[in-house]
């Protein structure tokens, strides 16, 4: 057990909820039984493939499909000539200001070197494949740009027509506390620095993939990987124009989405189209490579932050411009923008703010949602540069950050006070766990290899509020031998939640664990729910769920109190058995409470719970030690402790691997991993697994996990906050600290790599 | 041109067709119903499709099915040692935590599996080694070795009895 610090909650003890139980979801999992989109296999189902442009930018002048429509056994082909030509959002949230509506589901114009241009269905798979190579796509090339500082040019082609000029994806966001000049002015030091970010991508280990079938009643089913099933429920039924009763979508387990799995991908219309048109069920499922071309990254982006600081340690002010490079099309790029630039007024208090955040559009393949959705970007460059203050001041890094650590009261990005002092206690309890004070003292070596510590903290929302107005919806359901349905619209991406759930409904009607069951991921029978994202599963679904199943105790204990003789409010449910608090010791096992009378349901037990949150805040202080090898450039992260403050806590070892989890991909994009675009052409250079760097299992170093329950949340079941997102934020900072206690050297950009510690190493031996 | 391929799977003789350019990993899953060994790359980059061929791991997507004639074949799905009787590496795998989104988990469970087969006692570097070519992108691995580790431990405790 590598989770030291559970303390029990407050004033109530817990049965289920805090424990470990066994997962619901792994027995499937770990014997293989476990059912993922693509182990879907119907009877003359169809493979679908996608035709993608090898070129930046460029409009279509024709497409001849008349060879691989010839081909034996292809079934099908769909061009821009013969889909339905909608304009639709991206990513499918309804409505929201973290989206945009600019693509179509085949274009006469392609924008990023990978797009489709055409679907074929043909009997086999090397069938398909061979069909595409026979379509013959003519280009006139338009001139494209890749980076941003390009398409911010007066004379840069213009990616959409959205009424914004520089290729803006929205117009920029502005967010302004305090008197910015005045703290400047009372400013005893200013650092001033240009922070650039590369292009990490998800990488889930399941290929996007869809199998999609009509009945002869019109309705669509589509077997599909992804984190928001009725989301993509919604904007099938617009662009397809059917009604939301002629689609439905289901998931049952999926291997991984980490946020990328929340936008509509082409595949998943062209899939129904060409179901519809061959009368057969598709089955569609990317490449490996085409999970680079056509699937989602983290924004790379450029941050130029100022901060003013006075000689005793306070942030007096704090200007920032982040400019975001969208790719081809905007996705999530409003969200991002907005959650990652307003996330800037926080985690380090300071009163005198002025922030610029900005999306454009370049040529490059689609940045949209991954885990941390723009605040990893803006918090390395923060942390980063409230480091180097603390070592220009003469403070302690950790010490610096604690005194300025934002606590109880504070206002966060969402505009709301901040509950706890969560932060501090992650600061505090790190330097303890790591012996701070003595690790930093101790002799970074004078051999090849040095060793140093860092800190990097972080802080992050459970919803997306204020973007979206979010809702969690649960439905409980008792049955007449007293166990439990949960029906729940949440997502199983991997993190446990449908476990979580069912702990929060146990310990909310009194039941054992086991007597739970889950059922979900079909939009036609569960409720709706707006998807597995922005760390809010637990926060709000688990409460949804909670407030159905307190609505089920009540009625439980209602048809009870005549039996016992006693009112509901004086009856209690403990494991099971309906038992008078009075201390009469009366009793009546639930299953005899609610049996059936004379073979008939003696009550329908339907709980429903509906829940609309504001946003809580999770806090993060990682410690990690470094190893940097002088001679390769190399740097191996040799110990990471991460302190998590994430209120109650549900399950401990669920929550515990998310945090490490997420630690795994953020030394990823800090030291290695890079999505990279030839500049000259916008071609993808590093589409494979081979190539995109991942750390694996002789990379990653021991984790301590400790999480502590110190600032639970009144909006979460019992305080309890998300995690999800957490990890990947605080660590990136962490290891660029760490690196330069080692060596000496502030690198400013991720991932930095051994050429780039190389190079700056004799740079620095230059200047002396 | 398709050909009747004869393996033994799980234990059973199987006869299952496959054009000659198909791979073990789509034969097993389309032709075999056997959808537990998984694709997550299809060129040897990922390890979600290891099996056990012939008592050594490999990646099902770098094997022909026809070089599998007359092969002896093990997947995740021949593991358990029947129904509701998992084999002690996969009791461990969810008593730890080391399956999440559970998509690589097959591979890892079955490369574990060789490993354990050739090297009851595995150091943790061992395992890591052993684990290098199967990418898992949830766990940050700590869960998986823990599991490995202590699978090992309890399987050389009941040797030893």
């Amino acid at each position: 057990m590598t989770i030291h610090d559970l303390p029990v909650a407050t004033k109530q003890t817990f049965s289920v909820v805090g424990k470990s139980v066994k997962r619901s979801d792994t027995l499937e999992k770990v014997t293989g039984t476990a059912v993922y989109a693509g182990d879907i296999i119907l009877p003359g189902m169809l493979h679908g493939k996608i035709k993608r442009c090898d070129i930046a930018h460029a409009r279509i002048k024709s497409i001849d499909t008349s060879k691989a429509l010839a081909l034996k056994g292809v079934k099908a082909v769909l061009t821009h000539e013969n889909v339905p030509r909608v304009l639709h959002y991206g990513s499918p949230h309804p409505r929201s200001a973290s989206v945009t509506k600019d693509q179509y589901i085949l274009d006469d114009r392609v924008r990023y070197w990978g797009e489709g241009v055409a679907a074929v269905a043909a009997v086999t798979e090397e069938i398909a494949e061979e069909a595409l190579g026979l379509i013959e796509v003519e280009y006139e090339p338009l001139p494209a740009v890749f980076t941003v500082e390009d398409a911010l040019k007066p004379d840069a082609p213009a990616i959409h027509d959205n009424g914004l000029d520089e290729n803006n994806v929205l117009p920029p966001v502005i967010v302004e506390r305090g008197d910015i000049d005045q703290g400047f002015a009372e400013a005893d030091l200013i650092v001033e620095g240009e922070y650039d970010l590369g292009r990490p991508t998800a990488a889930y280990m399941e290929p996007n993939i869809c199998v999609t079938q009509w009945d002869g009643n019109g309705k669509l089913t589509i077997w599909s990987s992804t984190q928001t099933a009725f989301m993509v429920r919604g904007a099938l039924a617009e662009v397809l124009g059917i009604p939301l009763n002629k689609v439905r979508v289901v998931v049952d387990h999926m291997g991984g989405g980490f946020g990328a799995k929340q936008d509509l991908f082409q595949h998943e219309f062209l899939s129904a189209l060409l179901a519809r048109e061959t009368a057969r069920p598709v089955r569609m499922e990317f490449t490996r490579k085409e999970t680079f071309f056509g699937g989602r990254s983290r924004h790379p982006g450029k941050i130029w932050l100022k901060q003013g600081f006075t000689k005793d340690g306070r942030i007096t002010a704090r200007q920032a411009r982040v400019v975001f490079n969208s790719g081809a099309y905007g996705s999530h790029s409003p969200g991002v923008t907005n959650v990652g630039t307003a996330a800037m007024t926080s985690l380090y208090r300071c009163d005198n703010i002025h922030l610029e955040g900005r999306a454009i559009y370049t040529n490059t393949p689609i940045a949209g949602a991954f885990r941390g959705y723009g605040v990893v970007q803006t918090y390395f460059a923060i942390d980063l540069q409230v480091d180097e203050a603390a070592e220009k001041l003469g403070f302690d890094p950790a010490e610096f950050k604690l005194k300025n650590a934002v606590r109880e009261g504070d206002i966060a990005p969402s505009n709301h006070p901040i509950v706890g002092h969560g932060l501090e206690d992650c600061i505090r309890r790190g330097m303890a766990e790591s012996d701070w004070y003595t690790v930093r003292k101790a002799p970074k070596g004078d051999g090849v290899k040095r060793r140093g510590w860092g800190i990097g903290c972080e802080m992050h929302g459970s919803s997306a509020y204020p973007g979206i107005k979010e809702q969690g919806n649960a439905i409980v359901k008792m049955n007449e031998d007293g166990t439990v349905t949960l029906l729940t619209g949440t997502a199983g991406l991997g993190t446990g939640a449908h476990t979580a759930l069912s702990q929060i409904v146990a310990e909310e009607l009194g039941v054992p664990f086991e007597d739970i069951a889950v059922v979900q991921g079909d939009t036609d029978v569960v409720p709706w729910d707006i998807g597995a994202f922005a760390s809010h599963t637990t926060y709000m679904g688990g409460r949804a769920a909670q407030i159905a199943a307190a609505d089920v105790r009540r009625q439980v204990l209602a048809h009870a109190a005549p039996m016992l003789e006693a009112a509901p409010e004086d009856l209690t449910i403990v494991d099971g058995v309906i038992m008078r608090t009075d201390g009469s010791n009366r009793s009546i096992p639930l299953s005899e409470a609610v049996a059936p009378q004379r073979g008939m349901p003696a009550i329908q037990l339907v709980g429903v719970g509906t829940y609309t949150p504001t946003k809580s805040y999770s806090f993060g202080a990682h410690f990690v030690e470094v190893e940097v090898d002088t001679e390769t450039g190399e740097v191996a992260v040799l110990q990471v402790i991460p302190v998590h403050e994430i209120g109650k806590v549900i399950h401990p070892v669920a929550a515990a691997g998310q945090i490490e989890g997420g630690i795994q991909q953020g030394i990823g994009h800090t030291l290695s991993e890079d999505y990279v675009i030839d500049l000259t052409n916008g071609r993808s250079l590093n589409p494979s697994f081979v190539d995109y760097k991942m750390p694996l299992s002789m990379d990653m170093p021991p984790i301590r996990t400790i999480i502590l329950e110190t600032a639970p949340d009144p909006g979460g079941p019992w305080g309890a906050k998300g995690v999800g997102e957490d990890p990947i934020i605080a660590i990136g900072p962490a290891i660029a600290n760490a690196i330069h206690d080692a060596i000496g050297i502030r690198f400013r950009h991720y991932p930095i790599t051994p050429e780039n510690v190389l190079d700056a190493l004799r740079a620095k031996m230059k200047e002396a | 041109m398709t050909r009747i391929v004869t393996m033994t799977v799980n234990g059973e003789e199987h006869e299952l067709p496959s054009p000659a350019n198909r791979t073990l990993l789509d034969v097993l899953r389309a032709e075999g119903g056997l959808t537990g060994t998984k694709k997550g790359c299809d060129v040897g980059d990922c390890g979600a499709c290891t099996v056990i061929m012939n008592g050594k791991p490999v990646n099902a997507c770098l094997v022909l099915a026809v070089e599998a004639e007359g092969a002896d074949i093990l997947t995740i799905e021949g593991l358990q040692h029947g129904p509701d009787r998992p084999h002690l590496l996969q009791e461990k795998f969810m008593e730890h935590g080391g399956a999440q989104c559970g998509f690589c988990t097959p591979g890892i469970v079955m490369m574990a599996k060789a490993l354990l087969d050739e090297n009851p006692a595995p150091s943790e570097d061992e395992i890591r080694f052993a684990l290098a070519g199967n990418i898992c992108r949830c766990t940050g691995y700590t869960k998986i070795i823990e599991a490995v580790q202590d699978a090992a431990e309890e399987l050389n405790k009941a040797r030893a009895q």
